[in-house]
């Protein structure tokens, strides 16, 4: 049975691996979120700045300290994290700079984004490619075509993507306040 | 049509990155510890290998081989995937800012993924088409896709299970993927059958 269908009185559920949680939304009906942990970084009226408190997309490993990945600078972790600030609406929530908390994105819109910004542009692609292979037979036709339609893919990409940020799918949620300690992998005291 | 379909099944599921040529096993064992993560992953690395092959060939047929620097290859290649990477991250950047938020921490990690290397040599070695070579790391790239979310569902299940405390966590992790390694070898004789 699927987990969307059961029915029943809210609940939480702790994720598998304490990174993500399956929580029943008010009408009984599961809705899988994908969770990480971020800081407000600044408040600018209503609205509040966060950071993503993600270290590695791997999660570290015994060579974390020598592989470079905590270390600031053009294309580094903390590079990227800068640039993956984002905000939210702080109204009900007052949050103030340097607060913890815990924010969610529906884990089918990871994978709806996931397609729409690398599944559409290869689909272009490879069509246009498979195309121009069997009308040309040209290994440099092919390319160009291949190229075309990557390129189209991507222009298309956008237009779903304005359309799903346009629908609020590809923001995250404020969740709850993070608890002392509480790492994205896993919960403090 | 007929040869690129079976050379694509034999690149995803007989001859997998993972399980029969063991590449890329820092990330199916780092990234596979949820479904989402390890789909997302899998997704970039689609991207990144499909468009890093189309690269590599154009500089192997045109540079590497017309100017006799073969024995540049691996350096070149190396390059070539590191701009690929750094191409898909600003891609993604300006073409959609949500987007780039949502899925810019799986990129890094792509750069030193021996797979992507590891299948732009293989596909060098087989002397393909231009089309070919495109559709071999695509097939490759969607055969390590595959295994990385059908391993992560594997480990969520796991996680849940009651195992003894010596097998919790990466032992266990390890059994099952020489299991699921044992499981794709019977994939093997659809190429002899």
């Amino acid at each position: 049975m699927s987990p969307e269908k059961l029915a029943g009185p809210p609940q939480e559920f702790p994720g598998p691996l304490g990174g993500g949680r399956r929580e029943a939304t008010s009408g009984g009906a599961y809705l899988h979120t994908v969770e990480g942990i971020a800081r407000v970084v600044r408040i600018d009226g209503d609205t509040a700045w966060f950071e993503p408190e993600q270290t590695t997309s791997c999660g570290h490993c015994a060579s974390a300290s020598s592989c470079g990945a905590g270390t600031s600078g053009i294309g580094t972790v903390a590079n990227r994290i800068t640039a993956r600030r984002f905000a939210l609406d702080n109204n009900a929530n007052g949050l103030t700079v340097g607060e913890r908390v815990v924010v969610g994105v529906a884990e089918r819109a990871l994978i709806r984004a996931a397609l729409t910004a690398y599944g559409l542009p290869l689909l272009t692609a490879l069509t246009a490619g498979g195309i121009a292979e069997s009308a040309w037979g040209s290994d440099l036709a092919t390319m160009a075509a291949m190229a075309g339609g990557l390129l189209g893919g991507l222009l298309l990409a956008r237009l779903v993507a304005r359309r799903l940020s346009a629908r609020g799918e590809l923001a995250p949620h404020f969740l709850r306040r993070a608890r002392p300690g509480e790492t994205c992998g896993g919960s403090g005291a | 049509m007929k040869d690129f379909v079976l050379m694509m099944i034999g690149a995803a599921l007989v001859n997998n990155v993972i399980l029969a040529r063991f590449l890329g096993l820092c990330s199916f064992m780092g990234v596979t510890t949820r479904i989402d993560t390890a789909a997302g992953m899998g997704l970039a690395t689609t991207f990144v290998i499909t468009v890093s092959s189309m690269a590599d060939w154009a500089v192997q047929h045109w540079l590497l081989d017309a100017f006799g620097l073969g024995y540049l290859r691996t350096v070149t290649f190396i390059l070539v995937i590191a701009s690929a990477v750094q191409f898909t991250e600003l891609t993604i950047k300006k073409v959609s800012p949500a987007l780039f938020q949502m899925l810019g921490i799986y990129l890094p990690l792509i750069t030193t993924n021996c797979a992507v290397l590891g299948v732009a040599l293989l596909l060098v070695e087989g002397h393909m088409s231009f089309l070919g070579a495109t559709l071999f790391g695509f097939a490759s790239a969607l055969g390590y896709s595959l295994v990385m979310v059908i391993f992560a569902g594997l480990r969520e299940r796991l996680a849940l299970a009651e195992v003894p405390r010596l097998f919790a966590g990466p032992p266990l992790g390890f059994i099952v993927a020489s299991l699921l390694a044992m499981a794709f070898m019977g994939f093997s004789g659809i190429s002899t059958g």
